[in-house]
């Protein structure tokens, strides 16, 4: 007889089986070949066809050694049912994630389903975090950071609890204390750069020499300022920004050196700033050094720096705050006319170029996550009822020897592999979310345009795709590995899920889906409730077929208040003239645009206020047709005129609310009030007339007491604004109105044409931010809860279609069986708006700071939710219930 | 059974049926290897057979899953051979698969209609 074991040994060899259980199998193999043989041999074969054939048993060099392997392989091929005790994580890893994706490509629609909820929820995330990421976790670019703060005046006492401080505080400050490394000032200003094609208004800043050291920032090429250059004075020098520098001068490398013309005077490039750099804003486009002349930093009254400084290593915010609030008693102990009440206040950096668009952000980032809570209920409930389906596949692993940990991992891996495919397309709805957010994102969010999908925004998306696989897949997973396996296999097959602890727990899901979606839809209805009625304000002027421009005159070119005068007289007729429009005026500012002028007066016959309760109104220098062209009615007296000159007395007319404060019961008409101090009989201005309020800083802020001068007759402040009422659409008259200002000056520039309407939504941008995408989410979560009760109610009326058919066959009526599954549905949905109004009552309250006009907890908001929430959850159970009831009962009576 | 199908049946069924088909096989009494082999075949008519280096790695994972045990036995006049018996898992097991099976064939007939043909 052959020798079969050289042959059975050489294929084992790889295996490298203990010597004693090589030898067994060898031996019993070997025997077998024998068989084999002998049995060929009977039935007359040859020996070496009998050879041939034993040796074919072992079917080539490889299929034994490999079959061996896997039947040492503790997990094997039935994974779950694996109960050795011994096991290997990262096979059963492997092996869950082939027969999860298994599983998922058998039940397309579930997976489609399911992916779409987790990928509507995670992609929502994802947005929203990629813009908290970038506007409120990225640090700021410049060294660092985290020790730049702002210092502020404090002057609560006056309504600014963060006021741009005076020149004279801000050297005193500088001077004096010790905590910080350096101290720059800015102030705003703009220049009329012209001398080189169209003239042209830039944004610029006057900064303090060391502002850009202290913010640690080089410049693209050349220099940035010297403390000699920052002296008044000195030679004029300018700093440019890179997009100027491209925009105007084409990247000209040798433009260092080279003057230019800003206001009329000659000016010399030192350097150019990075493309990247802005500060504080980007629309800035030339720095010149602040070079405070002797009458400037000596002033405490006139309140227009910002303040730039840098912590010394190791200095904390709350040290660097004691010793500003130190410094500041100091000054009003010194100065009671200017610093009484005067406080100052430190802010780090970061929060002040975040600004207060923080709290929105935080709420929408938590609306995303209820968002999120919602689909993985929606999931889960998909999941619980797959589970039942499985029940019989979970039967026989359990009987098989399945420990429940090894089965709740499986089911674990199934969620996990679902919520990474959810992940995986939320990020590409998350990266078309993006762009459409930065089109609603309010301009004023400095880093709005850098926001996008980075690392770590990746990484979010990452942890929350298995942290929601983890929550949605649990329950079910709990639920499948509990679940009585003798009843199981007794029933056949019948769904154990249907009753008990499965179907308290969808009606549990069900309840917070409801809950949840109600404070997300009680937050959107406060919102747009909220943006509604802002919207509602009445601005005080009328906004339709308004266009505005900046035509701010050079101060050099236009020193005396008579050129000034005879300039925008000029220009408002040349305007007047161009057909479709209807009138034409100016104003130091628009309302709603930026801050603008205010100023402290005295009331004749009074005894000036003590420090600290000086009378601000806020005044605008205007032409007499801007009532009129901003349909802002006289309420009282009359309007300022055309014969309130220089030479005739000087009048005001004033608002309704200074009318009421400053004199209650009596009449205003005919009173004299003074800027300032009242140095000779000539500063006393005589009251006019009163008009009807105007909301000048922001429409869901309370219209402060308010002036208004002649611009004929004002020498304060200069009008910067033009204001054109038109017959047509506004933004069609642009270029014939700038034509007309350039026929009185060719080398003014025209700047910032807009529309009014514009600057009204603008005004209201960050609201309507914050209204709409709260609105989008809420809407989400509503789509996802209706089809989520709509699932559950289906499951439970198919669960019951028997029951359904014995009560028709029986001669139920239609209606009453339709009461008894949309009850069912409906108690479910009422419980979960009780839950929910609980949670949105305490829920709302951190919104109070984004209403306006409505209270967190407005009732006629929370009672409309509710019943929107009722009517869509009805109609979700209404929907399979009526398919239930048009079973013909012979067919529900079969259905097993 | 032509020989495509054969083919198919082979390895598709072989594959989801081998335990089954051992379990039954030594349920009544301990049988060993070679015996285990010739009763599928023969009982299969010829249509399912196993090969020394699929049946036996097959054997020892059921053993090590402890669903069968395997033990050395010494006949008068022969030589020693393994006996494969099943354990009382195993037994436990085989009642869920047979019980698996049945109804797997069962919906397979219902929905091929095999059993009116």
């Amino acid at each position: 007889m052959p020798e079969w074991k050289e042959e059975i040994r050489k294929r084992l060899s790889r295996n490298n089986l203990a010597p004693a259980q090589e030898a067994e199998i060898v031996e019993e193999l070997a025997q077998h070949l024998d068989d084999v043989f002998e049995q060929a041999r009977r039935s007359g074969a040859t020996e070496a066809e009998a050879k041939r054939a034993a040796l074919q048993e072992l079917a080539g060099d490889d299929l034994l050694h490999r079959e061996i392997r896997r039947s040492q392989k503790p997990a094997g091929e039935a994974p779950v049912a694996g109960g050795s005790g011994k096991s290997n994580a990262l096979a059963d890893l492997l092996h869950d994630l082939r027969y999860a994706a298994r599983l998922q490509r058998k039940n397309p629609g579930f997976t489609i389903v399911a992916v779409i909820a987790l990928a509507l929820g995670i992609g929502a995330n994802t947005a929203i975090f990629s813009v908290v990421n970038t506007v409120l976790l990225r640090p700021l670019s410049y060294k660092d950071p985290e020790r730049l703060v702002m210092v502020w005046e404090d002057a609560t006492r006056h309504g600014y609890p963060r006021d741009t401080p005076a020149a004279a505080n801000y050297i005193d400050w500088r001077d004096q204390n010790q905590v910080f490394e350096g101290m720059a000032a800015i102030a705003d200003t703009s220049f009329n750069f012209t001398g080189a094609g169209d003239p042209e208004r830039l944004e610029g800043r006057r900064v303090s020499a060391n502002l850009f050291p202290l913010l640690g920032v080089e410049p693209q090429i050349g220099r940035v300022f010297t403390a000699a250059e920052d002296q008044p004075g000195a030679q004029r020098v300018v700093l440019l920004s890179y997009g100027l520098w491209q925009r105007r001068f084409g990247g000209d490398p040798g433009i260092v050196g080279k003057a230019l013309t800003l206001n009329g005077e000659s000016y010399t490039v030192v350097g150019v700033m990075p493309a990247r750099f802005q500060f504080p804003s980007s629309d800035d486009e030339a720095w010149v050094p602040i070079a405070f002349t002797q009458q400037e930093a000596a002033s405490r009254g006139r309140h227009y720096l910002e303040v730039l400084a840098r912590l010394k290593p190791g200095v904390t915010l709350a040290q660097a705050q004691s010793e500003m609030t130190t410094i500041a008693a100091r000054l009003q102990q010194q100065y009671p006319q200017n610093n009484a009440d005067l406080g100052a206040t430190v802010q780090p950096l970061q929060e002040h170029v975040v600004g207060d668009i923080r709290p929105a952000l935080l709420i929408l980032l938590g609306a995303v996550g209820l968002v999120l809570l919602i689909a993985c209920a929606n999931v889960a409930n998909l999941l619980l009822a797959r589970a039942a389906v499985r029940q019989k596949e979970i039967a026989v692993r359990v009987a098989l020897g399945a420990r429940r940990g090894r089965l709740i991992r499986q089911f674990l891996t199934e969620s996990v592999l679902l919520s990474t495919l959810g992940g995986i397309v939320g990020l590409a709805i998350a990266y078309g979310g993006l762009i459409l957010l930065k089109a609603f994102i309010p301009e004023n969010i400095s880093q709005a345009r850098e926001i996008s999908i980075d690392l770590k925004v990746l990484g979010f998306t990452f942890l929350i795709s298995v942290l929601t696989g983890l929550i949605f897949g649990l329950a079910p997973a709990i639920q499948a590995a509990r679940f009585n396996q003798i009843e199981t296999l007794k029933e056949g097959g019948r769904d154990a899920a249907t009753g008990g602890s499965g179907k308290r727990l969808r009606s549990l899901l069900v309840m917070a889906e409801v809950a949840i979606s109600l404070v997300l839809l009680i937050g959107a209805g406060l919102l747009i409730n909220s943006f509604l009625r802002l919207r509602n304000v009445d601005p005080g002027f009328r906004a339709d077929n308004l266009l505005t421009m900046k035509v701010v005159l050079p101060e050099p070119k236009y020193e005396e208040l008579e050129r000034r005068s005879t300039f925008y007289t000029d220009v408002i007729r040349r305007v007047e003239s161009v057909a479709g429009v209807r009138s034409a005026a100016v104003t130091t500012n628009l309302p709603l645009y930026r801050q603008g002028n205010s100023i402290s007066i005295v009331i004749e016959g009074r005894p000036a206020p003590p420090p600290g309760q000086e009378l601000i109104v806020v005044t605008r220098v205007i032409s007499p047709g801007y009532f009129d062209t901003m349909s802002i009615p006289l309420l009282k007296g009359r309007p300022l005129t055309d014969q309130d000159t220089s030479t005739s007395p000087s009048v005001i007319v004033i608002s309704e609310t200074m009318a009421r404060r400053f004199w209650p019961g009596e009449e205003a008409i005919g009173k004299r009030i003074a800027p300032g101090r009242v140095r000779s009989p000539e500063d006393w201005i005589q009251v006019v007339g009163v008009v009807k309020d105007v909301r000048q800083f922001e429409l869901n802020a309370d219209p402060r007491p308010q002036m208004y001068l002649s611009y004929r007759q004002a020498d304060f402040f200069a009008p910067r604004d033009l204001v054109v009422k038109t017959d047509v659409d506004p933004a069609s008259m642009a270029a014939t109105v700038r034509k007309a200002v350039w026929e009185v000056d060719k080398d003014q520039p025209v700047s910032n044409i807009r529309t009014m309407e514009e600057i009204l939504a603008d005004s209201i941008a960050r609201q309507r931010f914050s209204m709409l995408l709260l609105a989008i989410f809420a809407a989400v979560a509503l789509v996802l809860a209706g089809v989520g009760i709509y699932g559950v109610m289906s499951y439970s009326v198919a669960q019951r279609t028997h029951e359904i058919g014995i009560r028709m066959a029986l001669g139920a009526q239609t209606t009453a069986v339709l009461k008894l599954a949309v009850g069912y549905g409906l108690k479910l949905v009422i419980a979960g708006i009780v839950i929910g109004l609980v949670a949105a009552f305490a829920l709302t309250r951190v919104m109070s700071t984004l209403l306006f006009g409505v209270t967190a907890t407005d009732p006629t908001t929370f009672t409309l939710i509710s019943l929107l929430l009722i009517a869509v959850a009805a109609l979700a159970s209404y929907i399979p219930a009526r398919r239930a009831t048009r079973v013909n009962p012979i067919i529900a009576l079969r259905y097993e | 059974m032509p020989y495509k199908l054969s083919q198919m049946l082979d390895r598709e069924l072989k594959k989801g049926s081998a335990e089954l088909l051992i379990l039954s096989l030594v349920e009544d009494q301990p049988r060993h290897g070679y015996d285990i082999g010739n009763l599928i075949e023969q009982r299969s008519r010829g249509r399912l057979r196993f090969n020394v280096a699929s049946l036996y790695p097959l054997l020892y994972r059921l053993e090590k899953r402890g669903w069968i045990l395997g033990r050395w036995v010494e006949k008068a006049g022969q030589r020693r051979r393994r006996y494969y018996r099943l354990t009382a898992e195993g037994k436990k097991v085989l009642a869920a698969q047979r019980h698996s099976w049945q109804e797997f064939v069962e919906a397979i007939n219902r929905i091929t209609g095999l059993e009116h043909a």
